[in-house]
């Protein structure tokens, strides 16, 4: 089969002793660049372009696989150890992920990132060499109505989210979606809220208002007292600190609909891992027998949207190499740069330069091993980090949050934002508001809008255009299913009580 | 007496004229220079702008580095606005493009224009194609106006936000043939040729890069092309006026401008500085390599440039119905 | 009835009015679609509904579901510590983060955890030197600059 001899010849590839280490050196330099908040792979990797043009492409598209994926497996380091997201998509891990090492499960938590992106991480390779041209095609039959309903699938996931008050919830959101219309309009060059300022033209960096809003916010919801919040201290001996059986098992489920759930979504081109992150995240918590335990430190909680981040790596993958087309930033820079080495990536890429696909894909494998056994001994020396005192930690948690900021736009404004946003952070958790759906509305909102008005322009203003395609119209029925959830839960407990 | 003045104004003289030339040239760079960029990393102007400090380096242009530093926003206004706070300074230099003639236009919050910068030179053009997908019923451009002239606004084009070069083609192009036919604006090139791909859209206008492999695939076809005279990679593809539309040229432009108040000295090396540069076979063979044209333009022909660019930008804009603000 | 949220809701309320006011600016309906004020109208709009909600559910709750009442010691220490945050975010431009961040440190060690000033500044040493060796000496990240050049 044409299949096993491309990864037979790719495995070869890969598997010298010269491609290992750059696959290592790309995997480390990733893992560091996702640890800190903030810088993400699309800068790193253009800041190392010029040095690749030394190196073979082959080594050198192995190397920059290994920071992207890299990238993911540390991103969720912070996440959980500090609250502070690494970048859009560990928001999601951070919900459970944070709590489980407040409640003392620290390195469980991370164990359990590291497996649920390494099982997702193989399942979007293995998928990317299976079936990626006819997933080329379905694709490109996604378009802005279809990216309309996703949205709206995202959004709905707020329903799932909420928690006590629901209204709470719609408010946050909302404020979120405000957030995310700061700026200059696309279509009409409009300029939105901007109050005057031309450094809000772009609007506001999701970094900042979730750096703020969530670190900030935690770190000085900790400071009402002089004591702080004591975290559970963390469990001696390595078997503590790993995921023990019974978290394994919860997470079953968790490990699929990550897998799936991300690649799927990784394949749209413009649709990027938070999103799929909230929907693993929503999907687990509707279909689990708890959910009301969600937010409070579960393990499914962390290997879902761990998952779907990895595996929508091996998705965006897809349109990228078959079609030439980037499905995200990262992707867009690998493009950027296949072009610039002479590479053309494309449906002739894989019969003009198989050795390069499959050595690729061979090291998308490779790298996720490496990853994953980089990252297990390194979680008892992470763990470390809540050995520290907090007069230590919490100061540290400021400094590393305005780094990050900065490292982002260089802009002292941004760090104006930044202060603000850590005081509306704490005044969320004071009232009651949860932070999730503010996250959500920001991410999506801009999207959502510019899908719902490029699918209204395609159509001339006929609205049906959402509901005559059976892609868009699918979604939206799941869309009315998620909201539908809780009305049926409310529904139920009532019949439960009436039976009493 | 006479002899005396003759002998001080003659020495007066040669002391001025030596002083002049030493003052010409007078200006060389003595610390690192700051080259800006309004694109984060890998952007447009970012690669071209590390492109040029590569061939700096290598043929020893400079005595000093040349630091690409990237201050990016509102698509080039916070760039223009940190360049404008650095009056007078002469080690420090920025990269250009339509954006920062365009936006102040449509923008409120812009303080600072093109005009209130120091422009030093022109540096690059670069051309564009109109593609369609390659199983359209489009053999020419204008079969496609005539399709457009048949269903007014049913058609569809896909682009970049409204004052980018794709839509001031469109307007240009529909104002010539009375046709009308709707843009719909994606951020990313990736969504853009998705949508053409999909079938969702008809047309649009591409960079003869981003073009060019999906020639070599079949999936595209270039209609025409957009530039003053065909490139050697396409001798067989019409420019837009071959094709029988008599609309004028507009360009995308990469130059190199300095702050506000650059004194004369210091604008005049960096003119006959990137002019060296220009010049160089490796910066031939990038623009070969990237399919540029070479636009150069001096310091004065720039300044007139700048003038007539910005007039079709804002006459283009306001007949499309955006609001421009200066 | 809790106060806090008849407050927010208050707030939230004028946000949204503010919002559909800016909104009523922009185009609602183009030639080609939804305009730039679409959107912001109907989101501001549902903000004004639903925090009249959230106020009415408070005043219709019955008296026996108290809200914790607030103690405002601890947000009072929040809010100092917030302030030397702010101002040292402030500082950035004069200071550079290095003295900033130290100063900020001193100031929570020293003023917050009332730890000896020994240790305060041995710690505010620490971390400052820490991050200037990881940031900009090690990873090439910049931090904020100030007068004095670093």
């Amino acid at each position: 089969m044409e299949i096993f001899s491309g990864l037979l010849q790719g495995f070869a590839v890969a598997l010298t002793p010269v491609n290992i280490m750059w696959c290592f050196i790309g995997c480390f330099l990733g893992t560091i660049v996702g640890i800190l908040p903030g810088l993400g792979p699309p800068a790193t990797i253009a800041m190392l372009l010029p040095l690749t043009f030394q190196m073979n492409p082959t080594s050198a598209v192995i190397m920059l696989a290994g920071i992207y994926y890299g990238a993911k497996y540390g991103g969720s380091t912070t996440s959980i150890l500090l609250n502070v997201p690494g970048e859009s998509a560990s928001v999601v891990t951070c919900l459970d992920g944070y709590q489980m090492a407040r409640n003392g499960r620290g390195g469980a938590a991370l164990g359990i990132a590291a497996i649920a992106s390494f099982i997702a991480g193989t399942f979007g390779v293995i998928m990317l060499m299976l079936v990626a041209p006819p997933l080329a095609k379905f694709a490109l039959a996604f378009s802005s109505p279809e990216y309309f309903a996703l949205m709206c699938m995202g959004l709905a996931m707020v329903v799932l989210l909420a928690g006590k008050s629901m209204v709470k919830a719609l408010l946050a959101m909302l404020v979120g979606l405000w957030i995310a219309g700061m700026g200059t309009d696309l279509f009409t060059a409009e300029s939105r809220f901007t109050f005057g300022q031309a450094e809000l033209l772009d609007g506001i960096d999701f970094v900042v208002v979730a750096i703020g809003v969530f670190a900030l916010g935690e770190v000085l919801g900790n400071m009402e007292t002089r004591e702080g919040v004591a975290m559970l201290p963390v469990p001696k001996g390595l078997r503590n600190l790993l995921p023990n059986v019974e978290e394994l098992k919860a997470c079953r489920f968790a490990f699929l609909n990550g897998s799936v759930v991300g690649f799927i979504i990784g394949i749209l081109p413009g649709a990027g891992s938070t999103v799929a992150s909230f929907i693993s995240y929503g999907i687990e918590k509707a279909v689990s027998k708890h959910p009301e335990k969600f937010g409070t430190g579960v393990p499914e909680g962390v290997a879902a949207p761990e998952g779907a981040n990895n595996a929508e790596t091996g998705g965006a993958m897809v349109p990228m190499l078959t079609l030439g087309i980037p499905g995200s930033g990262t992707t867009a820079i690998l493009l950027a740069a296949f072009i610039l080495w002479g590479l053309k990536p494309g449906p002739l890429m894989i019969q003009d330069n198989p050795e390069l696909f499959w050595g690729l894909v061979a090291s998308m494998y490779i790298g996720n091993v490496i990853l994953l056994i980089l990252n297990i001994p390194l979680i008892p020396l992470f763990a470390q980090i809540l050995k520290l005192p907090q007069y230590v930690l919490y100061p540290i948690i400021f400094g590393i949050s305005v780094v990050g900021v900065y490292s982002v736009s260089d802009s002292l404004f941004d760090l104006s934002l930044l202060t603000f946003f850590g005081l509306l952070g704490y005044c969320m958790r004071k009232l009651d508001y949860p932070q999730a759906p503010l996250i959500l509305g920001l991410v999506l909102g801009d999207a959502m809008e510019r899908a719902l008005r490029q699918s209204l322009m395609m159509s001339q203003g006929d609205l049906s255009i959402l509901v005559s395609r059976p892609l868009s119209a699918g979604m939206l029925v799941l869309t009315a299913l998620v909201l539908a959830v809780p009305m049926f839960r409310k529904a139920n407990a009532w019949r439960m009580k009436a039976i009493d | 007496m006479v002899k005396r003045i003759l002998i001080a104004g003659s020495v007066a003289a040669l002391v001025a004229a030596n002083a002049g030339e030493v003052a010409a040239q007078g200006f060389k760079p003595t610390r690192p220079i700051e080259f800006l960029v309004h694109t984060g990393p890998g952007g447009g102007n970012d690669l071209l702008a590390r492109a040029i400090s590569n061939i700096v380096e290598k043929e020893k242009l400079l005595p000093v580095r040349m630091q690409v530093t990237n201050k990016t926003g509102g698509g080039g206004i916070t760039a223009m606005s940190y360049l404008s706070e650095k009056k007078g300074e002469t080690h420090t230099i920025a990269l250009f493009a339509n954006t920062w003639v365009n936006g102040p236009l449509m923008s409120k919050e812009a303080k600072v224009t093109l005009k209130d910068l120091t422009p030093i030179v022109r540096l690059v053009t670069e051309p564009g194609v109109i593609v369609v997908k390659a199983d359209s019923p489009y053999k020419s451009l204008k079969d496609f106006i005539d399709d457009a002239k048949k269903q007014p606004g049913q058609l569809k084009q896909s682009g970049g936000s409204i004052g980018s070069r794709d839509n001031i083609v469109r307007q240009l192009l529909m104002k010539n043939t009375g046709t009308q036919w709707a843009y719909i604006s994606f951020p990313g090139g990736g969504e853009r040729r998705a949508a053409l791909l999909g079938g969702h859209v008809q047309i649009m206008v591409m960079d003869p890069q981003e073009a060019g492999e999906h020639l070599r695939n079949g999936s595209l076809r270039i209609l025409a092309q957009i530039a003053e005279k065909r490139m050697a990679s396409l001798p067989d593809v019409p420019t837009v006026p071959e094709a029988g539309f008599n609309i004028p040229n507009y360009l995308v432009i990469r130059g190199v401008v300095g702050p506000p108040d650059m004194p004369a000295e210091a604008v005049k090396f960096w003119e006959a500085f990137f002019a060296k540069v220009a010049k160089t076979a490796a910066w031939k063979k990038y623009l070969a390599d990237n399919l540029f044209e070479d636009g150069f333009q001096t310091t004065a022909e720039l300044v007139k440039f700048v003038d007539v660019f910005t007039e079709q930008a804002r006459t283009v804009l306001k007949d499309a119905g955006v609001k421009i603000y200066r | 009835m809790n106060r806090g949220e008849v407050v927010s809701g208050v707030v939230l309320a004028a946000l949204g009015g503010y919002i559909v006011s800016e909104a009523a600016h922009w185009e609602y309906l183009g030639p080609d679609g939804p305009g730039p004020g679409f959107f912001p109208l109907w989101y501001g709009a549902a903000m004004i509904v639903l925090s009249a909600v959230l106020v009415v559910q408070n005043f219709l709750a019955k008296a026996t579901v108290a809200g914790r009442p607030v103690n405002w010691r601890e947000v009072g220490r929040v809010l100092i510590v917030w302030a030397g945050f702010a101002v040292s975010v402030a500082l950035l431009k004069v200071l550079g983060f290095i003295l900033s961040f130290g100063l900020f440190v001193l100031f929570m060690v020293a003023g917050m955890y009332r730890r000896p000033l020994r240790v305060a500044i041995s710690v505010a040493v620490g971390c400052a030197a820490g991050f200037y060796l990881v940031f900009p000496f090690a990873l090439d990240v910049r931090l904020p600059i100030g007068v004095l050049g670093f």
